[in-house]
């Protein structure tokens, strides 16, 4: 795997995620590489309904949310996270064929989205890109996994 | 190579000549505009499109070395270039090109050699690579892509922006080849951009084509440019994005939608005016002349028949055949004049360049003020009072007007205004130069004239503070501190009050110290035909202009004072300067009665001494050859309706010779030196 700089919050805290995704094949690539950008998955969920649930609970700093899945689309778990906190920053995971999609949930409120197969590096940049001012590159910090 | 005629070539070359000028003018008058509102597209444009014309026409006309290198200039004026390349350096390119085409086209006119194009072809080269670099500091750049068309729509949303003072920013991205969902991309750009401010036009409009690569934003933003820049950035989404500062030049340049430029673009000519040689006109009114000639003459035809047959019916009909073709006469000359008449906005409207110019060489800052451009005035005396004109506007800068520092502790407003305005009064056309500058300095001026032996130090003692101030008309006078290239050469201001004069005019000086100065040119509204009052002097008849006299009246002799070197009269309240033709008297005649002409010249007025006077008459004038006569005295000829001949004074210039000649001394009034009594009876009043 890449070696990535630690990305920090700008108060030195580590980053904390969540990952919404139905399949936990997707679930644990994700935790890995979000992992090896310094960053700790705080939890956790197979589907909308408890996306909506787990981050009224953990109050993570970003969100990797799938398009589709059961129960409770992404897109519309997104739009009722960031209605219920405007500074949720949602990153939406998706396949190239669900454009639509993406587009209605950046409509709805998603900060970026990245496209399946999820490559490290890209989602490193769009994680930094998300934080923006909100994080650092933890200097020297390089965390291998 | 030509499939005309010499003739029909040599005339279009005459056409050329006459709109290159409206071009050339065209061109100096939008540099000027560029330079006010820089980045201005609408204004480049109509540069580029006024080049355009003038290419076309030259290649046309066969003048193939101006075709070239306004070719050159043409390509260098590409939006590309114009909007990457710093106004300044523009406005001097395309003000050096109108100077560079000028002088080619005089070049062409009298078969001269072109001047060199080598410099404007340097400036050309300079402003390219400008341009270039300024597009290579963000190299193969979204920016240098053919820019998009804002609607109109837009176009008002960005300007209502800017009008509340917002900061604008143009954005211009690539969207990045990788990424799949081009409108996926889109709507996140527009999402970040309107997390960075309002987002006032965007192309494409929306995400609905699958090809977006190119995306093109208008927004308004409190947040700094660099950090802008910095959110457009978007990984995974925009490969490249350039964000800069809004300017208008941007609002709708496209080359396509470049309308193409139209031959004679540049000459807004109605389809129903004429070009008329201005020769065939005077030829018309010279024949009209003869007329009026003619219509005296049967005048007095009809005269001597009504004293043979008073009782006759016939004169009767005469007199109302006369009437009839007399007010046709006077109508047919006012149109013939009208014809001669231009607005002097064509004189007018060379001034900005040259104020310009002249501010830029001072170091001066100047404002332009043109008031009165309507006013219409006969052609060939626009064209003579240009010079004069143009020296007084260089003065006002040069001279006149204050530096920013001086103008400042004055409690002025640093920058400086320079006047122009005119307007008719009665028979005549006054034309203002004023200025607010430091006013002229009457002891100044008497100090200088004193030490150039312009006039004695007693006798410019008595001067009143106007005929000071008019010292500056006399040669070998400048109160210029330091000679410039531009003005106080000590030649010059004599020079534009004879030019004046030999318009029958006048020039005349208001100053007021630390206020400005204003030299009022006043002109006769046209040469040919002039109101005269007909006198005698000597026997001899004359004529001058009706409009130089301010009244005539009756005196005698011993009214007649002498103070230093002049007869004066007491008209009133005022002491009249009094010019004699004639020998002066060593004796006056006591009670001998003279008439006395009041002319006025400029502000000043004189009594001019006639023997009798002959009446009015509208004379047709006459130029008169210096073979014929070499006096200035006289400025021309006419001929009455008799066939007597008479001459046209020229006041000023008779009021400068007989006024200035020293009398005779005056024998003592008790015992008359015999010899000069001799010569005084013999000369004098008869």
């Amino acid at each position: 795997m890449e070696q990535f700089a630690r990305v920090i919050r700008k108060d030195g805290q580590t980053i904390r995620y969540l990952i919404v995704d139905d399949s936990v094949f997707a679930r644990k690539n994700l935790s890995r590489m979000v992992e090896s950008f310094g960053g700790q998955v705080a939890g956790e969920a197979g589907d909308g309904r408890a996306a909506i649930a787990e981050y009224d609970r953990l109050q993570p700093d970003l969100v990797l949310m799938d398009i589709t899945m059961p129960e409770m689309e992404g897109i519309e778990a997104a739009e009722r996270i960031v209605r219920q906190h405007p500074e949720a920053r949602i990153i939406m995971v998706s396949s190239v064929g669900y454009q639509e999609n993406i587009v209605a949930a950046l409509q709805r409120g998603a900060r970026h989205f990245v496209q399946k197969p999820v490559k490290a590096d890209v989602l490193y940049e769009v994680i930094k890109y998300v934080m923006g001012e909100d994080c650092v590159v933890a200097k020297g910090a390089t965390q291998g996994s | 190579m030509t499939f005309f005629s010499e003739d029909r070539m040599a005339e279009l070359r005459q056409l050329f000549f006459e709109s290159t000028q409206e071009i050339l003018q065209a061109l100096n008058e939008e540099a000027l505009r560029l330079e006010k509102n820089p980045g201005d597209a609408e204004t480049a444009r109509s540069i580029r499109r006024a080049v355009h014309t003038l290419k076309g026409d030259s290649a046309a006309t066969g003048f193939r070395e101006l075709s070239q290198i306004a070719h050159e200039l043409e390509d260098a004026l590409a939006p590309e270039v114009t909007s990457a390349a710093p106004a300044a350096e523009l406005v001097e390119l395309v003000l050096s090109a109108a100077d560079t085409f000028d002088g080619m086209l005089a070049a062409y006119r009298g078969n001269l050699q072109l001047p060199s194009v080598e410099p404007l072809q340097a400036c050309i080269a300079r402003l390219r690579s400008t341009g270039a670099s300024q597009s290579e500091t963000a190299p193969r750049s979204p920016a240098a892509a053919a820019p998009l068309m804002w609607s109109e729509y837009q176009q008002v949303a960005i300007h209502r922006a800017l009008q509340r003072g917002k900061k604008v920013y143009r954005i211009v991205a690539d969207v990045d080849p990788n990424c799949l969902t081009k409108a996926a991309a889109w709507q996140l750009f527009h999402n970040v951009l309107q997390r960075t401010g309002e987002v006032l036009a965007v192309q494409p409009e929306n995400a609905g084509s699958e090809q977006i690569s190119h995306l093109e934003v208008v927004i308004a933003s409190d947040k700094p440019e660099a950090w802008i820049a910095d959110r457009c950035r978007i990984p995974a989404v925009i490969a490249s994005a350039t964000v800069s500062a809004w300017k208008a030049r941007q609002a709708s340049v496209s080359a396509a939608a470049e309308p193409p430029a139209v031959a004679g673009a540049a000459s807004p000519v109605a389809e129903n005016v004429l070009r008329v040689d201005a020769e065939r006109l005077d030829q018309v009114l010279n024949l009209i002349g003869e007329l009026i000639i003619g219509r005296s003459m049967l005048q007095q035809v009809l005269g001597e028949f009504s004293r043979r047959f008073p009782k006759d019916t016939l004169r009767n009909k005469f007199a109302d055949a006369m009437a009839f073709q007399s007010r046709v006469l006077n109508d047919l000359q006012r149109s013939a004049m009208q014809v001669r008449m231009v607005p002097v906005e064509h004189l007018f409207r060379r001034f900005p360049r040259l104020v310009r110019d002249v501010a830029k060489q001072c170091g001066k800052e100047v404002a332009l003020l043109l008031s009165g451009q309507e006013t219409e005035m006969d052609k060939s005396i626009l064209d003579a009072i240009a010079e004069p004109l143009a020296h007084l506007v260089r003065n006002a800068i040069d001279h006149g007007l204050e530096s920013a520092e001086e103008r400042e502790n004055a409690g002025k407003p640093a920058k400086g205004t320079v006047r122009l305005n005119a307007y008719h009064q009665g028979n005549h056309v006054v034309v203002e130069v004023g200025d607010d500058g430091r006013g002229l300095d009457p002891a100044l001026i008497l100090k200088k004239a004193v030490e150039r032996g312009i006039v004695g130090s007693e006798e410019g003692a008595r001067l009143s503070p106007a005929e000071t101030l008019d010292l500056i008309f006399r040669p070998g006078l400048t109160t210029a501190e330091q000679v410039t290239a531009i003005s106080g050469r000590g030649i010059g201001m004599d020079v534009v009050q004879s030019v004046v004069q030999k318009l029958k005019g006048s020039i005349s000086i208001q100053s007021q110290p630390g206020q400005g100065t204003t030299f009022v040119l006043k002109l006769p509204l046209t040469l040919a035909i002039i109101k005269s009052l007909l006198l005698r002097v000597q026997e001899r008849l004359y004529a001058i202009p009706l409009n130089a006299v301010v009244e005539i009246s009756r005196a005698s002799e011993d009214a007649i004072h002498r103070v230093d070197n002049h007869e004066v009269l007491q008209l009133r309240n005022t002491v009249l300067t009094l010019v004699r033709m004639n020998s002066v008297p060593a004796e006056l005649a006591p009670g001998k009665r003279i008439f006395v002409v009041v002319i006025a010249l400029g502000e000043r007025r004189y009594g001019l001494i006639v023997d009798e006077l002959v009446g009015e008459e509208e004379l047709v004038i006459k130029p008169l050859d210096s073979e014929v006569i070499v006096s200035d005295l006289v400025s021309g000829a006419s001929i009455l309706g008799d066939g007597r001949v008479v001459l046209m004074l020229n006041l000023s210039a008779v009021v400068d010779h007989y006024s200035r000649r020293s009398l005779p001394p005056l024998a003592s009034p008790a015992l008359p030196a015999p010899g000069s009594a001799a010569g005084a009876a013999s000369g004098g009043a008869q």
